[in-house]
């Protein structure tokens, strides 16, 4: 186990795959059926870039994800954490993560999930609407989404003017498919760096993760 | 002038850059319940209080986020959270999981109905080469009443053989019963959560209407063109990137209307069902008045 030239994440190269992993902040649990194994006394969890679209962005060659041990973020669209988890792992124990999802099912699983780490504050709310939540939590210094919806660029840069800080990190997962099911992903796209960039965001980093998700992109932007 | 912003940590009056002047802080959640009192306290010492614009509010966030709170924000996120999952449980989960139930019953009957007749015919397949009728197969093995013929390709099985045959039979028909229960119990949630749709559509094409929306509301605000669609997604967006036939209807196309009638009135009558579904969401999601009588009268005139 080596770490990875991304911090707070580390790395194995099993013939010609590269495994990532993140090391467990609560050791003894896994999350999502990853894998988990001891190496000396620490714990590592693999991240499946299938099921996680910042792995699969790590992957596909993004050089730095802007999230560092003891960052506070903001997690748009949790689901049952399987993203959260590994996030959580690298912020570690005096990071924070503040989760929030609007479906109460899945966000039952973040609740469980945030009884075994305790840097995680579950908030079951529609990102729609940041003012429905703003006084339940505080700045950040990174922004996470991945909700599918049509309007996620405006809910993306809504969240941002609010609660991240000047000079934080934003990052979005864009699935082409949720803002129109017909029209070429690349045009999409095209229109979401347009409004990203006329919000004063500069986007640092832009990563396809085909094989691993059909037609998504994840982009880093610097506030 | 002073600014009040409420926040699950404290409630804090500010100026207009945003620097706090008075903090009243929550040690827990219970004083944040008690807030309307204090903002009663407050507006008496500050009289000018004003909602805090973005900006100061970013100033305030911006102080929230300090190490020694990490812990307040987890907890008291946590149990906010926990209550509002309580909270969300409305009808519209308690009718998702009925009407998947009965799917799922459905499929668990049918398979073991197979099951049952490869292994019965064992013992008499004359019997059950001809009942094609499941259910009357199912009854008549699990009550004994079914004739061997003379001269018979099945087995003479030991009784003790044709004992779990027997007890696989009274199981589907066990299974049966609870698919029908949970049937009435749908249509009464139905009743009592969408009447209106529950009239013009039916208990279970409403239901699976719900389960395709996920919520009355969306069901609501959806146009009728789209109502009448829903179920058929796959063969739509086929034909938005294909140019493939463009289907004309989705689950409503097991209602009685159109199972009835002809191949020509399908398209019709989808989008005047669709029209009706459509109104009676609406009407439902908005506790109007019951008039899923008349909506249907309406179209059982026109179309029977
Ligand atoms: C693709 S999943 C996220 C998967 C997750 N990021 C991961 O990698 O583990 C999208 C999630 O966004 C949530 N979502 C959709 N619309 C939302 C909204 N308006 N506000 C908050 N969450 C939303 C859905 O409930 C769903 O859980």
């Amino acid at each position: 186990m080596k770490a990875a030239p991304i911090f707070e994440v580390y790395e194995q190269q099993k013939g010609k795959r590269r495994y990532l992993y993140t090391k467990s902040i609560a050791p003894g649990y896994d999350v999502y059926g990853e894998k988990v194994f001891k190496e000396g006394s620490e714990e590592y969890r693999e991240w499946d870039p299938s099921k996680s679209k910042l792995c699969a962005a790590i992957l596909a060659g993004a050089a730095n994800v802007f999230i560092r041990k003891n960052d506070w973020v903001l997690y748009l669209g949790s689901s049952t954490g399987t993203t959260v988890s590994h996030v959580s792992d690298m912020v570690g124990k005096k990071g924070l993560i503040f989760a929030v999802d609007s479906a109460p099912i899945v966000t039952r699983e973040l609740v469980f999930l945030s009884e075994q780490r305790n840097n995680i504050a579950p908030i079951l709310a529609d990102a729609h609407h940041p003012e429905s939540y703003e006084h339940r939590i505080s700045q950040v210094d990174v922004l996470y989404q991945d909700v599918s919806q049509k309007d996620q660029v405006d809910i993306f840069l809504k969240n941002i003017q609010l609660f991240l800080k000047k000079g934080g990190y934003a990052i979005l997962a864009v699935k082409a498919r949720s803002i129109d099911v017909v029209k070429n992903p690349k045009e999409i796209y095209k229109k979401v760096y347009e409004q990203i960039e006329q919000q004063g965001l500069k986007i640092v980093d832009k990563r396809q993760l085909e094989p691993w998700q059909k037609d998504h992109l994840i982009l880093f932007c610097k506030y | 002038m002073n600014y009040l912003f409420e926040h699950l940590l404290g409630m804090i009056v500010c100026d207009e850059n945003g620097n706090s002047k008075e903090k009243y802080e929550c040690h827990s959640l219970e004083d944040y319940y008690k807030k309307n009192e204090i903002e009663k306290k407050i507006r008496h010492t500050f009289k000018d209080l004003q909602e805090p614009s973005i900006e100061i509010k970013k100033r305030i966030l911006e102080t929230l986020k300090h190490e020694k709170n990490a812990h307040a924000f987890v907890e008291y996120n946590r149990d906010l959270t926990k209550e509002a999952i309580k909270n969300a449980v409305t009808d519209e989960f308690l009718i998702i999981e009925t009407i998947n139930a009965i799917d799922d019953l459905s499929r668990v009957e049918n398979m073991l109905t197979k099951r049952l007749r490869n292994w019965f015919a064992l013992l008499n397949p004359e019997y059950e080469h001809v009942e094609a009728d499941n259910e009357k197969l199912v009854e008549r093995i699990h009550h004994k009443k079914t004739e061997k013929r003379k001269g018979s390709m099945g087995a003479d099985l030991h009784v003790s053989d044709q004992e779990p045959i027997i007890e696989l039979a009274s199981e589907i028909e066990k299974i049966r019963h609870t698919k029908i229960k949970q049937e009435h119990y749908l249509e009464k949630v139905m009743n009592r959560f969408c009447p209106n749709v529950t009239a013009v559509a039916g208990g279970v094409i409403g239901a699976r209407l719900l389960v395709h929306t996920r919520s009355l509301q969306r069901l609501a605000m959806m146009p009728a063109s789209t109502v009448q669609l829903l179920g058929a997604e796959q063969a739509l967006f086929r034909h938005l990137r294909t140019g493939a036939k463009s289907p004309r209807h989705g689950l409503i196309l097991a209602h009685p209307l159109l199972v009835s009638a002809p191949q020509a009135m399908h398209g019709k009558i989808a989008r005047a069902l669709a029209d009706k579904i459509s109104i009676a969401a609406k009407i439902d999601f908005f506790k109007g008045t019951f008039i899923g009588d008349a909506l249907r009268k309406a179209l059982e005139e026109k179309f029977s």
